[in-house]
């Protein structure tokens, strides 16, 4: 979606409004069914099953086991609806072929739309559900509650996220706003300005840049209002804003900040309530396009007429903000190509997250076992990250190697996992 | 007895598009009742999705291995793929758990799932056409899975 909006700007056309609002259609499908899988096989077992719980049983298997077969069967119906309606538009859900420069190339049909109503009407009904489920087992949860606002999880920085004209979270388009630590707006800019407002620090031991806010400056790889860090994805998205443009999503929201002390929320682990509130928002919203009276329009598409020169696309992908900036030739062939994904964004902050989690958890004598170590990495995971995107390298397994150290910098034990 | 033919890629970065050309041409050879062809670049719960309601897969995918002669075809296992950039993501599940998913929500998956890797040189370039050694192994490669497939047990209700 980036991409199709970098294609606007480069060939200097709008879309049309029922454009817009078909791409935001699709891409509030493309959040529900990202959202749903991370949470139900990725976080939930953490918490479901429990940080420490054996391995054999901390999968997505182990959550619907505790949450119930017909809750797993929906988990299953809602990401399947989700996809649905991305191939219904696009043509596939993955990898579709449907932007173009100015809009879209198919329309939506009558008897399509009220196919997605009745899909996200579902979709609503199963997003509150999840939020009951986190409810009733995390956050019911003394200890769970404890966890997430514990100092191993906590990390503070600055926020960003796109958007609409009142503050609030938009995942398709708007202004770039970034909070500082205490929820104060530090900047608010147009996406095709961020180079004025982020730079790119570079280390040798990494393939992944580390970006950070110009007009704060690089100080390492430290948190805090001294230093230029800032953080993407779900809880940087809902701290950057000042509300949900919906009102289930809205209301969830209150919640999350009121149970957890205000904002901005600097627990690492809320990432996991704010995907949920995120993923009620995205079903809301494809309710209310499907009803738009507009999205059946005709009129999908502006045509280019303008020589293809320069342009930025930014949307919310769901991992956080997604950069994409082309520049191209007369003939629209890309010269220069510039990306910065969520995971990007998010590199300084993880690097500091998994360390301080590291460093919480493990003390002088403590035994170090494959739950710890799980515990380092639930520290990594509300990021979603995606390292094949950030860094282009494609090993299909992630390797992980902890090295304790004692106060002498003697080497105490080292785990690996190739 | 339902068939499906389930190709695997993107055909848009060159060799990773094979899975969906063998599996149209295996499609092609056999093709009969019962048996279906489906297209796709999905992956982990994904597949779940596809592969509901069949009794035998038959899932072709692009693969690159150290060394590997291109146009060789492999034959694998599910827990062969627990590494794979393809079938385990860091956003998803892996085949091996979403299939076990499904058993444990009583949907109907395949008891006859069969994998089918074709070794390939370029699967990163963007382009639509294969690189011209793989291009000629295809034939050969759809022959041999077609054989493979024994249209008798194609047929409905056996």
């Amino acid at each position: 979606m980036a991409s199709c909006k970098a294609t606007d700007a480069v060939y200097h056309v709008e879309p049309p409004p029922a454009a817009k609002k078909l791409r935001e259609l699709f891409y509030s499908a493309h959040y529900i069914h990202s959202h749903i899988a991370h949470f139900y096989a990725l976080a939930a077992p953490d918490f479901v099953v429990g940080p420490q719980a054996d391995p054999t049983q901390r999968n997505i298997l182990g959550v619907i086991s505790k949450v119930g077969l017909e809750t797993g069967r929906e988990v299953i119906k809602h990401r399947a609806y989700a996809q649905q309606i991305q191939a219904l538009l696009a043509g596939k859900a993955t990898h579709p072929t449907w932007g173009l420069p100015g809009g879209v190339s198919k329309g939506l049909s009558e008897e399509e739309r009220r196919e997605i109503e009745e899909k996200a009407a579902s979709c609503v009904a199963f997003a509150n559900l999840s939020l009951k489920i986190f409810d009733d087992i995390v956050l019911q949860n003394r200890e769970y509650l404890d966890l997430i606002l514990s100092e191993a999880f906590h990390m503070v920085s600055y926020y960003m996220g796109l958007v609409d004209g009142n503050n609030k979270v938009n995942f398709y388009e708007g202004d770039i706003r970034v909070v500082d630590p205490e929820g104060k707006e530090k900047a608010k800019f147009k996406p095709a300005d961020y180079l004025s407002h982020i730079s790119e620090h570079v280390e040798p031991w990494s393939y992944l840049k580390f970006p950070y806010l110009k007009q704060v400056g690089w100080r390492g790889l430290s948190g805090g209002k001294e230093s230029g860090i800032y953080r993407v994805g779900p809880l940087a998205r809902l701290n950057a804003a000042e509300g949900m443009a919906t009102p289930l999503a809205q209301a969830e929201y209150e919640r999350m900040y009121s149970t957890l002390g205000g904002k901005p929320v600097h627990a690492n682990l809320a990432n996991h309530w704010a995907r949920l509130i995120e993923l009620l928002y995205a079903a809301e919203r494809l309710r209310t396009l499907a009803h738009d009276p507009e999205i059946t329009s005709t009129q999908i598409r502006t045509l280019p007429t303008a020589t293809p020169t320069e342009g930025v696309g930014v949307v919310e992908a769901p991992r956080g903000t997604l950069f994409h900036h082309y520049k191209t030739d007369a003939r629209g062939i890309t010269k220069e190509v510039n990306l910065i994904v969520a995971t990007v964004n998010n590199n300084a902050a993880i690097c500091i997250s998994v360390k301080k989690a590291a460093q919480a958890l493990i003390k002088a004598g403590t035994i170090v076992t494959e739950g710890l170590l799980n515990m380092i990495e639930m520290a990594f995971r509300p990021y979603d990250p995606c390292l094949a995107c950030a860094t282009h390298a494609l090993p299909g397994q992630m390797p992980l190697e902890v090295s304790i150290y004692n106060h002498h910098r003697e080497l105490i034990q080292r785990l690996k996992r190739d | 007895m339902r068939t499906l033919i389930l190709g695997l890629g993107n055909p848009l970065l060159s060799d990773d598009g094979v899975g969906w050309r063998v599996a149209r041409g295996v499609y092609e050879a056999v093709k009969g009742e019962g048996i279906d062809l489906v297209e796709s670049s999905a992956a982990g719960l994904g597949l779940l999705d596809l592969m509901e309601g069949y009794d035998r897969v038959i899932l072709i995918d692009a693969i690159k291995t150290a060394g590997g002669k291109v146009g060789s075809l492999y034959q694998l296992g599910l827990d062969d793929l627990r590494s794979t950039p393809r079938l385990a993501s860091p956003h998803d599940v892996d085949l091996a758990l979403a299939l076990e998913m499904g058993r444990a929500l009583g949907t109907v998956i395949p008891t006859d799932l069969k994998i089918y890797a074709v070794e390939v040189e370029d699967p990163y370039t963007f382009g639509e056409e294969l690189t011209p050694s793989l291009q000629e192994a295809v034939p050969t490669i759809i022959n041999e899975i077609a054989k493979s497939i024994s249209p008798r047990n194609s047929a409905p209700g056996i």
